[in-house]
């Protein structure tokens, strides 16, 4: 299962270049994939791991994705001969049936964290209803790991411009938005202050729950200015094939995750900072909390404590929530009341012209003309 | 038994409240459920935030609003309860 990406095929492009990532998923599924075996790629793109699984010798691949850019792949793969292999499923997995169970199920559903959309989810469904038995999962699994960071320039964005500004307004009030708002960076080692600790396992062969919610405890092992937690991941994608986008690795596509502290905290080696760190999947998008207690070394005492989450990173109005609560009471309006009549026009052999023509006949105060009318239909009925 | 007034209360650690102006949205983090409170609701949840007693924050309310003193009492009963039986606040010990 992915919706669609939003990805370009350039973007596509920077993934198959991105080493180690690469080559490590190469080099497993030309482990796992046999004489004439079956595999499913899900969240497939333009269906690199497809083309590679049939020049491994697969006998059938079955590339799953809802983007437009997997239509690239039937000219793809009749470029490298192996159309009568693949079969091209523009949906997504979780609504996927199967002929068959497959013997490998490959994906790459991660965004800057494995934690991302509902990746969890496609994998779960794949697990029980695409994977055969003894069948390959790859990836296997992840490993998340955070340690405490130090980066003035990320930090800016959520500080600087809230608390001074060159117009001498008064935006202090945007700050606490901003300093609950997770970034994708790119560090290197010299900016983290403690060891790093394991956050979560998320084991591709039974994870059943979304959600993560972990304790660590992270010891300063250096004197300077902390900004906030930094974390990233280390795959194993299959057995001894691993990659990371730790700092100390070579940048991935992933980028790692740097989540802020309300505000810089002066840190000596030795002192603590406790983190319970929570992620949460809320509308097909993780909702991350980081609840953070700042420890002296030489008593163990509390300096500072931080109640942050990306919830606080956006402005909120109480309606826009309400509106998708289940006692919420809509209220026809007349654009609904349009869109109702522009499906009830569908099925009856009229092309998008011929009901945009209608809707424009009945609807002339709502478009100024025929082009206005068919952007509409044609807008509307592509959700379908 | 005790009048549930006469507790202090402390915010759950689930409980992530996101405030815009006068009203609020609160988040479960443990269920994943949204709340959202009013004016009024946003004032009780500030005073129990700040660690005060329901009945201080009853009575800077009444205050404030110019509203019924026992009116304000009554609803934060009901206000209370209603907190604690979705776990956002809980008796502090």
């Amino acid at each position: 299962m992915s919706v669609p990406s939003g990805y370009s095929i350039a973007d596509y492009g920077d993934m198959v270049d991105c080493e180690p990532r690469m080559s490590t998923y190469a080099e497993a599924l030309k482990r796992a994939v046999t004489p004439d075996c079956s595999v499913i790629d899900i969240g497939a793109g333009f269906g690199i791991f497809a083309l590679l699984a049939c020049q491994y010798g697969a006998g059938s691949v079955v590339a799953i994705e809802t983007d437009s850019s997997i239509e690239l792949l039937r000219e793809l793969a009749k470029a490298n001969g192996c159309a009568d292999r693949i079969t091209i499923v523009r949906d997504l997995s979780t609504s996927f049936e199967p002929e068959s169970k497959a013997d490998v199920v490959i994906s790459d559903l991660r965004g800057t964290m494995p934690l991302f959309e509902s990746h969890i989810a496609a994998i779960v469904d794949a697990r029980s209803r695409l994977l055969a038995d003894g069948g390959k999962l790859l990836p296997m699994r992840d490993i998340l790991r955070v340690a405490l960071a130090r980066s003035p320039k990320t930090y800016q964005s959520a500080h600087s411009p809230w608390t001074s500004n060159r117009f001498g307004l008064d935006l202090s009030a945007g700050q606490r938005f901003a300093v609950n708002d997770s970034t994708k960076v790119y560090l290197k080692p010299s900016a983290l202050l403690s060891p790093a600790q394991d956050l979560e396992v998320l084991d591709y062969r039974t994870i059943v729950d979304p959600h993560i919610d972990s304790s660590v405890e992270l010891t300063a092992d250096r004197t300077n200015t902390a900004h906030g937690l930094l974390i990233w991941f280390d795959a194993e994608i299959a057995e001894g094939l691993t990659y990371s986008n730790a700092p100390d690795a070579p940048s991935l596509v992933y980028g790692q995750m740097f989540l802020p502290f309300s505000k810089p905290v002066r840190v000596e080696p030795g002192d603590t900072v406790t983190a319970r760190i929570r992620a949460r999947l809320l509308d097909h998008d993780y909702i991350w909390s980081w609840d953070c207690d700042v420890n002296d070394r030489t008593n163990g005492e509390q300096r500072l404590s931080f109640r942050q989450s990306t919830f606080l990173r956006k402005v909120v109005p109480p309606a826009a929530l309400k509106s998708g609560s289940n006692h919420f009471v809509p209220e026809r309006s007349d654009l609904m009341t349009i869109d109702r009549d522009c499906l009830d026009l569908v099925d009856n052999g009229r092309s998008n012209g011929e009901i945009a023509e209608i809707i424009l006949d009945r609807y002339a105060d709502r478009f100024s003309d025929f082009q206005q009318a068919l952007d509409h239909v044609s807008n509307l009925l592509r959700r379908y | 038994m005790t009048d549930i007034l006469d507790h202090n209360w402390q915010i759950s650690a689930d409980a992530v409240a996101n405030q815009v102006g006068n009203e609020t949205v609160i988040l479960h983090m443990g269920n994943g459920t949204y709340y959202g409170l009013d004016t009024i609701g946003t004032a009780l949840w500030d005073g129990l935030k700040a660690g005060k007693t329901p009945i201080e924050v009853c009575d800077q309310i009444a205050a404030e609003y110019d509203v019924d003193r026992s009116t304000v009492l009554s609803d934060m009963r009901e206000f209370l309860n209603a907190l604690a039986d979705q776990d956002l606040v809980s008796k502090s010990a």
